[in-house]
């Protein structure tokens, strides 16, 4: 089998959420299918810029293609473009021009997939919103797999992704509250979809005390991990923060890891300690007695989800419908509206080392589950398998003609996305049990099996089932569901 | 910090987060959600507020300032490069774009179409800016509206805590008050028994021996007092044997003392601290306040004056305390222990103990209207200095107050 794994930026030094899960995905199938990875020669997402070399190389022992990119992108050109068609309403030419002004105009890339597809049995895109895989799934529709890394914010709202969702082979969410917004939008619920996430490389035995002694870190903290951003809620935390110590006897300090584009306040206990490597990133959130989320709008953290796998509890914003789901259904973290909330929140899981112990060990079970490797690398090869045995059935819809395309009929995208429904999904995914590798098989059943069902990986939801609890069809060992069967 | 109510292996973070709000609400009283507070921060706050209590006038200025600012859109344009080309007319549309090479012969017009797509830019950025300004002028306003609703808020809730503070201050109060009432029952009344009962006589006519009597003569009236009719006649203690060992010589002062009738005044037995320090409150209280007479009713209250009288003035130095012989604040506590303690049979020698010269007829006496009476009695605030303390409680002060305390 093998697999083209198709993203805007590819590369060790890349960490960019949506470059790293695709990294993570093409490392982990790499185990158990051929792979190669198609991007572009840039590395910085704001620019564009062709500053690694095009042609063939590999990258942690993946096979990594890399095409140019034709232009930059124009800041100018791109703000007035995206002032125009999130804001009024627009025609469709204008979206087109949008998704080139954003780019990575790589149409070198496209063309190789236009011609090459035939070559791979599924070309997984990453990105919903990027030119690569608007034009990569047009030019491979048939094999195309979708993982929208999709946030609410107002691309999402623009009518030229419609078709695409709805014309993909099939969705890879990263939570089920991605997975409720795009069927909202789109329609797609004919489309197989499940939600997977990502693990995460968490180290066995990271090193807590290490790290205190390396950074001179002593008594409790909460730590926060990423880009410090007003974009990501961290003008709010150092606000909220800054109350909790003036207001309270809370006794923690706020420990920043990651690059700032936002001024740190100076206070005596919020520390900065800049961009981390993966070794001292994992040792203080193992020191940590907590992660922060403050972020508004995510598609998965995978901060979150790597705290959960190092048994801390979470605080995370209320208004990121994912982080809140993800806190309900782990039953691994509180989340927070507003000041009062946060400082409360905060003092309760800093002083009830039972509580904090509780939602650790819940989040850990709740990674464990879900988003650790061996499940993650099964639900894509499951999807896989159940596309190889049914044929392509829908085909993308074509672009509308020269005159449609500039018939005034697009609303602004912000209200598009106004009107879709919101706030968090309480069920998740039907379980998928973990490999053999992780526990152990189950008994043979008594009962002999169809022969078709033998050596079939056990029964999930594979269009992403609403229910949390296993299948009774699974537990009794009836058949397994169909694709599309919920 | 609340102890949460969870289970380590049922942790419910939603029924966490509803008892973080409640506690929030417990702590703030009323809880404003995010939205509520963004929907009141929208809300215009002449609606429920009381402007006339604004004595600021930014209020007003800001209102004004509001309405001045409405200015149309600043004009603008939309400059493209094709914009100087462009016709509503296809036909005109078309000759200009296959002339425009032409005219790209004769003169070059990018810089011009350049400038004016700037030109156009910034205002368009300009009028964002002015719009944004607008924004924030109204921002202030709201600001300063939710400020004055926050400090009126405040201003309630300060008033509130006065109050529970003044509460807090009089339940204090009666707390120490009541503790200085034990501490005067438990110190006074072994140590003053025993005294009594085993300290010899003074060699001069002191106060002492005539003081316990007067004490339970108090105790006397207060119970008939509690028992809502004042005391008119004077006990008579039933009979009781000569108590033989400690305990019978301890509370023999005391027995005598409810022996005598309530009227008898006489000096002799030594005062504890803790009476003392009651009467001076009651003194405190009742400055100018009611008269022995009244406070003991009958006859034997009116033949008290004659009695302090005949003191002689060089019985000691005075206590200044012996003023009051009613402590309405103390009155269950007292009677609690006379029922508990002193109901104690009589001994020979405290009945010798409270007959002094000159007293002993004083309950059956009444006071001869026109005693003579000492220089300095017509003032309550003044205070024997050499005489008896008891010279201090006969006081001739009208009865009415008396009944008063009653």
């Amino acid at each position: 089998m093998k697999l083209a794994v198709v993203v805007q930026r590819y590369g060790q030094a890349i960490n960019g959420g949506a470059e790293l899960h695709a990294r993570y995905i093409a490392e982990h199938l790499a185990r158990h299918a051929e792979v190669e990875v198609l991007t572009t020669c840039a590395s910085d997402y704001v620019t564009w810029k062709n500053e690694l070399p095009a042609g063939v190389e590999t990258v942690n022992g993946i096979r990594v293609r890399r095409f140019r990119v034709k232009r930059e992108r124009n800041p100018l050109t791109f703000g007035r473009l995206s002032t125009q068609v999130f804001d009024t309403p627009h025609r469709l030419a204008e979206e087109l021009a949008w998704l080139d002004a954003e780019g990575p105009t790589s149409s070198s890339l496209v063309s190789y997939l236009r011609r090459h597809a035939a070559g791979y049995d599924f070309c997984i895109f990453f990105s919903y919103r990027y030119y690569h895989a608007y034009h990569g799934i047009r030019a491979a529709a048939s094999r195309a797999i979708l993982v929208p890394t999709a946030e609410r914010d107002s691309a999402i709202g623009l009518s030229l992704f419609k078709p695409i969702f709805q014309g993909v082979r099939a969705l890879m969410y990263n939570s089920p509250e991605e997975r409720e917004m795009i069927q909202a939008l789109a329609g797609n619920e004919h489309v197989p979809s499940v939600v997977v996430g990502v693990g995460s490389q968490v180290p066995p035995n990271p090193q807590p005390s290490r790290f205190r002694q390396k950074f001179k870190v002593n008594g409790p903290f909460a730590v926060y991990v990423g880009r410090i951003d007003e974009n990501k809620g961290c003008k709010e935390l150092f606000d909220f923060f800054q109350s909790y110590v003036r207001d309270t006897s809370g006794k923690l300090t706020l420990v920043l890891i990651g690059n700032s584009v936002l001024p740190v306040p100076e206070h005596p206990r919020i520390k900065h300690l800049g961009f981390l490597d993966d070794t001292d990133k994992f040792d203080a959130m193992a020191a940590a007695d907590m992660l922060i989320m403050p972020s508004y709008f995510e598609s998965l953290s995978m901060v979150a989800l790597e705290a959960w796998a190092l048994g801390k509890p979470v605080l995370a914003n209320a208004r990121c419908d994912v982080l809140k789901g993800q806190s309900i259904r782990s039953n691994a973290g509180l989340f927070y509206d507003g000041r009062s909330e946060f400082v409360e929140a905060l003092l309760a899981i800093e002083q009830n080392r039972w509580l904090a112990n509780s939602l650790g060990r819940n989040g850990r079970e709740f990674f464990r589950e879900h988003y650790d490797w061996p499940v993650v690398v099964r639900k894509y090869l499951d999807v896989i398998e159940k596309l190889r045995q049914s044929p392509a059935e829908g085909t993308l819809a074509p672009l509308p003609g020269w005159f449609a395309r500039r018939s005034l009929i697009c609303p602004a995208a912000s209200e598009v996305v106004k009107a879709l429904p919101s706030g968090p999904v309480l069920k998740f995914e039907a379980g998928v049990p973990r490999p053999a590798v992780s526990t152990p098989p189950p008994p043979p059943p008594r009962a002999a099996m169809p022969s078709a069902d033998r050596g079939r990986p056990p029964q999930r939801s594979f269009r992403g089932g609403s229910s949390h609890q296993r299948g009774p069809d699974r537990r009794r060992g009836g058949p397994p569901r169909r694709p599309g069967n919920r | 910090m609340p102890d949460f109510n969870v289970r380590a292996d049922s942790v419910n973070v939603e029924q966490i987060m509803d008892q973080i709000r409640a506690r929030i609400r417990e702590k703030r009283g009323v809880d404003y959600t995010e939205d509520q507070i963004r929907e009141l921060a929208s809300v215009k706050l002449e609606k429920f507020l009381d402007a006339r209590g604004v004595r600021s006038d930014l209020l007003d200025q800001f209102k004004r300032a509001q309405v001045a600012q409405a200015p149309p859109a600043p004009p603008n344009y939309r400059f493209e490069e094709d914009t100087l080309f462009e016709a509503h007319r296809g036909p005109v549309r078309f000759i200009r774009r296959l002339l425009q090479p032409l005219l790209k012969l004769m003169f070059n017009p990018g810089p011009l179409i350049q400038a004016l797509n700037i030109q156009s830019q910034l205002n368009t950025l300009n009028a964002q800016q002015e719009t944004a300004r607008r924004g924030l002028d109204q921002l202030h306003f709201e600001v300063l509206h939710n400020l004055v609703l926050e400090t009126t808020r405040m201003g309630i809730e300060v008033k509130n805590l006065k109050m529970r503070v003044e509460s807090l201050t009089s339940r204090l109060e009666f707390n120490e008050r009541r503790a200085r009432a034990l501490e005067s029952v438990v110190v006074y009344k072994p140590a003053d028994t025993s005294d009594a009962a085993q300290a010899p006589p003074r060699s001069g006519p002191g106060p002492q021996p005539e003081q316990r009597p007067r004490q339970q003569d108090r105790r006397g009236d207060m119970r008939d007092r509690d028992r809502g009719r004042p005391p008119q006649e004077p006990r008579q203690p039933p009979p009781m044997p000569v108590p033989q060992g400690d305990a019978g010589t301890e509370i023999a002062p005391v027995a005598a003392a409810s022996a005598q009738p309530a009227t008898s005044d006489t000096p002799g037995v030594p005062e504890g601290p803790g009476q003392r320090s009651r009467r001076r409150r009651r003194r405190r209280g009742r400055r100018g306040g009611g008269s022995v007479a009244a406070v003991m009713g009958g006859a034997g209250a009116a033949a008290a004056p004659p009695a302090v009288a005949a003191l002689p003035p060089d019985d000691g130095p005075d206590e200044p305390d012996d003023v009051d012989p009613v402590d309405t604040d103390f009155s269950s506590l007292i009677d609690s222990s006379t029922s508990s303690g002193f109901r104690e049979e009589p001994s020979p020698a405290a009945a010798s103990a409270v007959e002094p010269a000159g007293i002993s007829a004083a309950p059956d006496d009444p006071a001869p209207a026109a005693a003579p009476l000492p220089p300095g009695w017509d003032e309550p605030s003044t205070r024997e200095t050499t005489g008896p303390s008891e010279g201090s409680e006969h006081r001739p002060s009208p009865g009415p107050e008396r009944s008063d305390e009653e």
